[in-house]
């Protein structure tokens, strides 16, 4: 599904496919709890009833996608996705070990490599007044829980 | 006590100096987001409801509000300049406000508008001061049945409203009623939670949504982007002429009255409200020839519209707890996080929430009037920002954001996780839309359904017992036959093309 061909894929179909996937994980998900009756629903009642609803809905838009003319998904870029992913990814892990101006740094530079247009003057320029800023704003002035430096 | 007592006692509350700075506050934010492409008010708030916590209910709700109803008043800066409309709902005046801009006029433009969206939110804060208390002495007697059937109106309103396939939006409001059902249930077991412990206490709405709002939104925009082209507008004398003032005072009052309407009904909202008003415009005109090349009342219709039906949005959420649009269901989420559950007793039981709201309503429109004509100049140069310098300031918002909500790095994983969800349903064309309010109203749709099923012994009879439970039933079905009729297809279909790339969180810098 993750193809990188700009035609030949079918948005209704991608959307179908992944309704019956997730309908279907439910499904799994659910499989050891009750189900009940509809006078006393089990936790399992209304999961199981919204994969099957979720699952048909997914079929029927996969069948309708079949017989609908070519439309292309639009561009596949996932680069964007996979550097901001390690950029919030590493925010994360950093953020409780190191504080907030490692994490910080970490993500403004990092994520900055997602556009093919940042220039490194202006990143490095922007991470220090927006670490700074953060700092102060959130850590100090709003009181989320962070130490701003590592020590 | 009346209206009136009651409203003076608002603003007694709206008026406190923290009030009126959070107002402030969040005026200034909305206005600031309405303008800026790629950031909408839903992520904006998402971001910011972690952070409010600290903040007296009322402080933290009213906030949360102006930066709604202040996006709504500045998306129309750029779409008069520039023809980019900074929130969907101004997308509308785009149509006549940039033709007005390339006459010189953008300035008697912006005034209108800005007049207009006084107006109108004014009007229907008083709308919502008297309808409301009305409407929540009827849904005080509501059971679980009837509560049944307002979440069913109310996800299936989130259906009509989503653009594009009926069919793919409600699959999405399955996937959000299913997102809501994961966590720990009444008997202490967990559900769906595929055995990940930071999932046993539930998903939470913000996480999700600054996800889907917020990082899938940047995702997209760098993955598939064209420099966007700003025009040289000239803004022109701020001061319309007689002329234009008598053109765009009935627009302003029809806007007013479709936009408070069509803003009540669960599934309405703002963008429905411009362009129905933009139509009406363009029908009852003497001179509709004039559309297209710059009719003031193209304006003024809809700016009033969007305004109005942003505000009376609240009055479903504060007298049935049901929340129309996906910014309701934020408001929602606050409250809920505050304390304050938006039930039919919260007039009555939390005067000072609610009539403090509605006044801070009105003082809200007069900060954004002042903050708006003044300092249009500052405004358009802020539009002007290159994306590259905006994305990783809003990255590192949604993360401090989302960090703050419980002091845990685990949700912030969980926010890319979703982003990435975003990515690929943006790419099959789904709304995301629907599937916040299959979330949000998730966990008392199960509540109400049921309580009901349990009193009845499983008799679905239940449903259409009472008067209120039928008089509901008749509305859904309504509504089902009225999104089957051929003509109400086209109607959908009409907006979507003008509006085509444009998300109700926020839109693509690319048109």
């Amino acid at each position: 599904m993750r193809s990188s061909h700009k035609t030949g894929d079918y948005p209704d179909l991608l959307a179908g496919a992944l309704m019956i996937g997730l309908g279907g994980l439910g499904l799994w998900a659910a499989r050891d709890l009750t189900f009940g009756t509809a006078a006393r629903m089990g936790a399992g009642y209304l999961p199981d009833v919204t994969c099957g609803f979720l699952i048909l809905i997914g079929a029927v838009v996969v069948g309708k996608a079949l017989s609908k003319n070519l439309l292309t998904t639009g561009h596949w870029n996932v680069k964007p996705l996979l550097v901001l992913s390690i950029a919030v990814v590493g925010f994360a892990i950093l953020a409780e070990n190191f504080g907030f101006v490692i994490s910080s740094a970490w993500l403004l530079v990092t994520a900055s490599l997602a556009d093919r247009e940042s220039r490194w003057r202006e990143v490095v320029t922007s991470t220090l007044i927006l670490t700074v800023a953060g700092a102060l704003v959130f850590v100090w002035g709003l009181g989320v829980k962070l130490s701003i430096l590592p020590f | 006590m009346d209206v009136f007592h009651f409203l003076i006692f608002g603003f007694s509350e709206a008026l406190s100096p923290s009030n009126l700075l959070f107002c402030f506050v969040g005026a200034m934010l909305g206005t600031i987001i309405g303008i800026l492409p790629g950031i909408g008010p839903t992520a904006t708030m998402a971001i910011l409801l972690p952070l409010t916590t600290s903040l007296p209910p009322l402080a933290a709700i009213v906030m949360l509000s102006a930066i709604y109803y202040g996006s709504q008043y500045s998306g129309s800066t750029t779409a008069i300049l520039i023809n980019l409309p900074g929130e969907p709902s101004s997308a509308a005046t785009t149509i006549e406000g940039y033709q007005m801009a390339r006459q010189g006029r953008a300035g008697a433009a912006l005034a209108i508008s800005a007049l207009g969206s006084f107006f109108a939110g004014t009007t229907s804060a008083l709308a919502l001061a008297v309808a409301a208390p009305a409407l929540s002495t009827v849904a005080l007697s509501f059971g679980p049945p009837a509560y049944v059937w307002l979440c069913v109106l109310g996800l299936l309103a989130a259906m009509v409203l989503a653009r594009g396939s009926l069919l793919k939006a409600s699959g999405m409001v399955c996937v959000g009623l299913l997102l809501a059902m994961v966590g720990t249930v009444a008997d202490g077991g967990a559900r769906l939670t595929l055995g990940i412990p930071s999932l046993a206490n539930g998903i939470d709405f913000v996480v999700v949504t600054v996800g889907l709002f917020g990082v899938a939104e940047i995702a997209s925009n760098l993955g598939g982007r064209s420099e966007v082209k700003v025009a040289r507008a000239v803004v022109g004398p701020l001061w319309p002429t007689r002329q234009e003032l008598q053109d765009s005072l009935g627009a302003m009052v029809r806007g007013t009255v479709l936009g408070t309407v069509l803003g009540v009904l669960p599934g309405g909202g703002a963008t429905l409200g411009a362009f129905s008003s933009y139509s009406v415009e363009k029908k009852i005109s003497k001179t509709p020839e004039q559309f297209g090349q710059g009719a003031i009342a193209g304006v003024a219709g809809p700016e009033s519209a969007n305004n109005a039906a942003s505000q009376s949005a609240f009055i479903p959420l504060l007298t049935l707890g049901i929340p129309s649009n996906s910014v309701m269901a934020m408001i929602l989420a606050a409250m809920t996080m505050h304390g304050v559950s938006p039930e039919p007793s919260i007039i009555e039981a939390q005067p000072d929430i609610f009539w403090g709201l509605v006044a801070s309503m009105w003082v809200g429109n007069i900060l954004l009037l002042v903050i708006n004509l003044p300092l249009v100049g500052l405004w358009v140069r802020l539009f002007k920002m290159p994306y590259r310098l905006l994305y990783p300031a809003i990255l590192l918002f949604c993360c401090i954001g989302v960090y703050s909500l419980n002091s845990r790095a685990s949700d912030v994983v969980m926010v890319m996780v979703f982003a990435a969800i975003g990515y690929v349903l943006k790419m099959a064309r789904c709304e995301t839309g629907p599937l916040l309010l299959g979330l949000v109203l998730g966990p008392l749709f199960e509540r109400s359904l049921r309580q009901a099923l349990q009193s009845s012994n499983g008799n679905p009879m239940v449903f259409v017992e009472r008067p209120i439970s039928v008089a509901l039933l008749v509305i859904t079905a309504a509504i089902l036959l009225a999104i089957s009729v051929p003509a109400a297809v086209s109607m959908r279909r009409r907006p979507k093309a003008t509006s085509a790339d444009w998300h109700a969180g926020g839109g693509d810098p690319t048109p």
